[in-house]
């Protein structure tokens, strides 16, 4: 888990500032800290797998933890989050943080996640990218819809906050700004 | 043609900077290969056999007589004093240093030009046809929906790391001049009865390993919605098409997994959320990009028929310059101009496709002193200056012939489509420049190649088909078999309205049997033709039997070949 994450509010600067997400691979992930996040420190807020939510939320101790903001879910590339609306339209209530994960950097399928929670779901709370997070795709990802990034550990983060204001035009829309046009 | 506004120059200068940066933390160590190569990619930028190749955009084939200098320059500057037009409206050149690429990015900036997402796997440089505008067959100009879907797919983040690359093509006339079925979308343009633009939309067509033409998914889009439209498509691509397996992750594989019907149900499923959104194009962007391109400043002029034009040359040169007029030259839409094809496929020199430094700055000089100062690239890798008066065609024809791009082949055996094959690329199996030399040596004789007329002949190195064998009426494809190179010929391929994918003869052939083989299969078409009829019509009609069987007649080698790689390929 990293210390720092770079955050990029909707209609804000992008800085650096403490990580308190611990992302949870589910039950399957060897050297995990915890076997289930109601064991997990009660320090940390963790991210489940969104299909692990899926059977698991009827849990009480999830769930009760989940009531005070400590659970959010990932999105792994195969979750196909249409086919689950109804859970996730429950979770605009429960969960602070979502994320959707980049198992390689070039694999560009959680791009459409993130596009679809904003413009789909409506979703406000942030939306973090985790995984192999790298500094030339944090633009793409900020225009999509992320506001949060988890950068893989050897990654420069200073130099990650310098690619937010690279472009000052933009040809086509995104969950930023609209495509740009000439004063009339 | 296009000029940039504000947004878009900006737009390019501050990309040039992006990759200045991405290069000097690659070259610093900071950025290891493995992550820098899709962002060098969606610059263009290849690593290949010698060195860098860069590959920049010509989009939907339009270019002016400055910015052909600027390739010239970059030809002469930066790389050995060539440069070779594709199949898809690049220009590509082989010899380039990577701490040099910024420096050459920011002269094509100058000139509003640029290599972005020209590869990678992304939405490429978008194709049209060359005589857009100009020719007589045309339903609608493509030209401004092509430069609004270049804008609108410019930097598009949700489709910056797509399955696989993604290529469009977009057709206005009734003819077919750009492949439009062998792209991931093809996009054909008309009026309605109402006089409005509207598009029917093809998806799932392409070559390579599995070639298939396009299906029809969707007819009469108002042209407002394309964006909207498009971001549907690209999304249900983007979220599943398969990843696991790099040759399967084309469109065509997704579109043909779920049917072209339950493709199409799912991207209008996406699609009605999507199409009353402001993405859509709106009237003031289409009179912002539509203004430029306004017809240029015609005389007015009446038109002349062939003999008044020939009548201008002295008798001796009328023969061959009557030629020249029948195979190069196109009707035009307006009286007294023509368009005239500069072939770049002169015998057994260069490849097909090749312009020297020399040559571009030529033809820029005549495309200002003829076409004022534009110039469009083919599908063919020839070049046309689109806008030519009749009255001039001879000089013309002069002038051209001293820059060895007027040789009179334009459809004929001899103007070979070929990729770079195995001298340059890395992919390549097999080279496919010698091959098409040697053709171009044993088909020497213009007269001849006139009475045979119109026929394909398209060679690839691999089966990336970057040479387009797939829809050659011939197509010539590099095989490796064990570390040696070997081709397969196809037959019966086309590209326009009746595009058809050509069908593997038999057995592959050394390189040196090529010749022959050719030689045997123009032969038996020679032998079968009836009156006119040109080289696919026979081979429609009497099948591959007569040509498979020659081709076969003479091979000594054949026997040679392992069938069982033969079969994996087709």
């Amino acid at each position: 888990m990293n210390k720092h994450i770079i955050y990029f509010p909707k209609d804000g600067q992008a800085s650096l500032v403490s990580n308190e997400w611990q992302v949870w691979n589910g039950e399957l992930d060897e050297g995990a800290q915890f076997e289930s996040p109601d064991q997990a420190s009660d320090l940390n807020k963790v991210l489940v797998p969104f299909h692990w939510w899926i059977t698991h939320h009827h849990n009480t101790n999830i769930m009760a933890r989940a009531n005070k903001g400590e659970i959010g879910v990932w999105f792994a590339t195969d979750d196909d989050i249409l086919k689950h609306a109804n859970i996730i339209k429950a979770g605009k209530a429960l969960w602070p943080v979502v994320a959707a994960h980049f198992p390689i950097f070039r694999d560009g399928r959680s791009f459409s996640t993130a596009a679809l929670l904003r413009q789909r779901f409506d979703w406000q709370n942030e939306v973090r990218a985790i995984g192999d997070v790298l500094i030339d795709q944090l633009l793409q990802g900020a225009r999509v819809g992320f506001d949060a990034f988890e950068m893989r550990a050897d990654q420069d983060l200073k130099v990650g906050l310098t690619q937010f204001d690279l472009f000052s035009v933009t040809t086509q829309n995104s969950w930023r700004r609209k495509r740009s046009l000439l004063e009339a | 043609m296009y000029k940039y506004d504000a947004i878009d120059q900006t737009l390019v200068d501050q990309r040039v900077a992006q990759f200045r940066d991405q290069v000097a933390r690659r070259l610093d160590g900071s950025l290891a290969e493995e992550e820098f190569r899709p962002l060098r990619l969606q610059n263009g930028l290849y690593h290949q056999r010698h060195a860098y190749m860069l590959r920049i955009a010509i989009p939907y084939g339009l270019l002016s007589a400055k910015q052909l200098r600027t390739l010239a320059l970059i030809s002469d500057q930066y790389d050995r004093g060539y440069g070779h037009f594709t199949t898809r409206q690049n220009i590509q050149f082989n010899w380039i240093e990577l701490a040099q690429t910024p420096d050459i990015l920011a002269e094509l900036a100058k000139v509003e030009m640029h290599a972005i997402q020209t590869s990678g796997n992304c939405i490429r440089n978008i194709t049209s046809d060359a005589f857009a505008g100009v020719a007589g067959d045309e339903y609608v100009d493509s030209r401004p929906v092509c430069e609004l879907l270049r804008q609108w797919s410019t930097l598009h983040p949700e489709f910056a790391h797509l399955p696989r690359k993604f290529k469009f093509a977009i057709n206005g006339a009734k003819e077919d001049r750009t492949v439009l079925l062998c792209h991931d979308v093809g996009i054909e343009l008309k009026k309605n009865t109402w006089g409005e633009l509207i598009a029917d939309l093809y998806a799932g067509g392409g070559m390579g390993r599995t070639p298939i033409l396009g299906s029809l998914i969707k007819q009469d889009l108002p042209w407002q919605v394309l964006p909207s439209y498009l971001t549907a498509l690209l999304r249900v691509y983007n979220r599943f098409g398969r990843r696991d397996n790099l040759y399967k992750a084309r469109i065509k594989i997704l579109v043909k997994a779920l049917g072209p019907q339950e493709f199409a149900r799912q991207v209008e499923g996406e699609w009605t959320h999507l199409q009353n959104g402001d993405d859509n194009f709106t009237k003031g962007e289409w009179e912002r990009v539509a203004k430029h391109f306004t017809k240029p400043a015609y005389q007015q002029l009446s038109s002349l028929t062939n003999e008044q034009v020939i009548a201008d040359a002295p008798e001796a040169e009328q023969t061959t310059f009557a030629r020249w007029l029948e195979r190069n030259v196109r009707p035009h839409q307006v009286p007294g101009y023509a368009s005239v094809i500069l072939s770049l496929k002169p015998h057994g020199t260069v490849a097909p496709g090749d312009a020297t430094t020399a040559q571009m700055k030529a033809i820029a000089d005549l495309s200002d002193q003829y076409s004022f100062g534009e110039l469009r690239v083919t599908h063919e890798q020839n070049l046309v200056l689109a806008d030519v008066e009749q009255s001039k065609l001879f000089e013309l024809w002069r002038a051209a012939k001293k820059q060895n791009v007027a040789l009179a082949n334009i459809g004929l055996l001899t103007d070979i489509i070929a990729c770079p094959g195995g001298d340059f690329c890395s992919l390549a199996n097999a080279k496919s420049l010698p091959i098409a030399k040697a053709i171009q040596e044993r088909f020497d004789n213009l007269d001849y190649l006139f009475d045979l007329g119109d026929i394909s002949l398209n060679i690839s190195g691999c089966i990336n088909s970057c040479g387009h064998h797939h829809v050659g009426n011939i197509g010539v494809l590099g095989v490796d078999k064990d570390g040696e190179e070997w081709y397969q010929i196809t037959l019966g391929g086309e590209q326009g309205v009746d595009a058809a994918i050509g069908k593997v003869i038999g057995p592959s052939f050394y390189a040196d049997e090529i010749p022959d083989v050719i030689t045997s299969v123009i032969n038996t078409y020679v032998g079968h033709r009836l009156d006119d009829e040109s080289f696919i019509d026979a081979y429609r009609r009497l099948g591959v039997g007569p040509f498979k069987e020659a081709a076969y007649k003479n091979s000594k080698k054949r026997k040679k070949v392992d069938d069982q790689s033969e079969s994996a390929l087709s």
